[in-house]
């Protein structure tokens, strides 16, 4: 009975000391890395109210790698009323495009920068009317990508099954159908700010000839009779925001170069 | 000789006479829900912000122009008005009646 009761007990001590708990990892002390956001906020409601920076303190060891992340914390944690739109949070539905630190950019895309002595800023895209803090109204920019009809126009279609493209005419639309329409580009550029009314900017305008390169469409020769006045495409004076600022590292200024090439070849 | 308008003045007009022009475009059952709708919402931003506070009335204008332009669309046939829209239209035909006696 003894020899019994000792075997159990020892088999009871074993698994305590092999069990489940003892396996998981010790969390680590990391050292509290505090990073100061400041936050444009403008709160339609308040009419009163002028739009004013809002300062934030967070612990960047108890957060993730990217602004998405500390805007996302702060909205669990600190401030339900901050406002901004987030979807994928891997840089490819382009909603939370905004301003961080001076630069047109995704904040899911951009690392916090772990200087906790410098503070981050944090604006909505530039030149744009604010719905509400980071939302910006992107009616007129959507206006303008419809105008171009980005869509597949060609009156002969293949008798049957699709239409074909050989490897080289698919190659010329590489760097341009990435592009999902974050409006980073367009609003970095000093022209878009001054002539949003008519100048397409530089997202729409590569989209353009995103349709115009393509060899299964057959209306380029519209499309390009469209561009061919001064507003649309010839506000662009090669500035090179578009291709400097684009998070997912395109090459706007290229594209409009090439539309104004083969304009000026017609 | 009437008071010259200010710009912004003429903006919110021009919106006002849209919207309430796209009243006429719906149903006749439904067109004074339509006309009270349009009514309450620029009377009751008339009196809650200043004159003064051009940058929130250009605001203002952004969105109503939108909210027109999907009102606007015939798909609409309907829309819903609250409890405060018809107390408002009930003091504000009082008001008038007042005034015309």
């Amino acid at each position: 009975m003894q020899s019994v009761l000792s075997a159990t007990r020892s088999t009871t001590k074993r698994s305590f000391s092999t069990s489940a708990r003892r396996w998981q990892a010790v969390p680590q002390q990391k050292p509290v890395l505090v990073k100061e956001f400041k936050i444009y906020r403008w709160n339609p409601d308040e009419p009163e109210k002028k739009p004013q920076l809002q300062s934030y303190k967070i612990d960047l060891n108890q957060t993730g790698p990217m602004v998405l992340d500390a805007l996302i914390k702060i909205k669990n944690e600190m401030d339900p009323t901050l406002t901004f739109r987030r979807s994928c949070r891997e840089g490819i539905c382009g909603s939370c495009a905004m301003n961080i630190d001076g630069q047109n950019t995704l904040a899911c895309l951009c690392r916090i920068d772990r200087n906790e002595k410098k503070n981050t800023k944090i604006y909505p895209l530039p030149h744009m009317y604010i719905v509400k803090d980071l939302v910006p109204d992107m009616t007129q920019f959507y206006k303008q990508y419809k105008s171009i009809q980005p869509w597949l126009q060609n009156d002969n279609p293949p008798e049957k099954g699709e239409f074909l493209q050989s490897p080289e005419d698919r190659k010329k639309l590489d760097g341009m159908y990435e592009c999902i329409l974050c409006a980073c580009c367009s609003t970095s550029c000093p022209s878009y700010w001054w002539n949003q009314d008519e100048y397409l900017g530089p997202a729409t305008l590569m989209q353009a000839y995103r349709w115009i390169a393509d060899s299964r469409d057959s209306h380029g020769a519209e499309r390009k009779e469209r561009l061919q006045n001064e507003m649309s495409l010839y506000r662009c004076h090669t500035i090179f925001n578009c291709s400097r600022t684009c998070p997912k590292g395109l090459n706007p200024a290229a594209a409009i170069a090439k539309i104004k090439l083969e304009l000026a070849a017609d | 000789m009437p008071p010259i308008k200010s710009g912004l003045q003429k903006d919110v007009l021009k919106l006002y006479r849209r919207a309430l022009r796209m009243v006429r475009s719906k149903p006749a059952p439904v067109r004074a829900k339509f006309q009270l709708f349009v009514r309450y919402t620029f009377h009751d931003n008339a009196t809650k912000v200043s004159p003064r506070n051009v940058s929130f009335i250009e605001h203002l204008l952004r969105k109503g122009t939108r909210q027109v332009e999907a009102y606007e669309d015939p798909g609409v046939k309907d829309c819903w008005v609250s409890e405060d829209m018809m107390a408002w239209d009930k003091v504000w035909r009082k008001g008038t009646q007042r005034t015309t006696a």
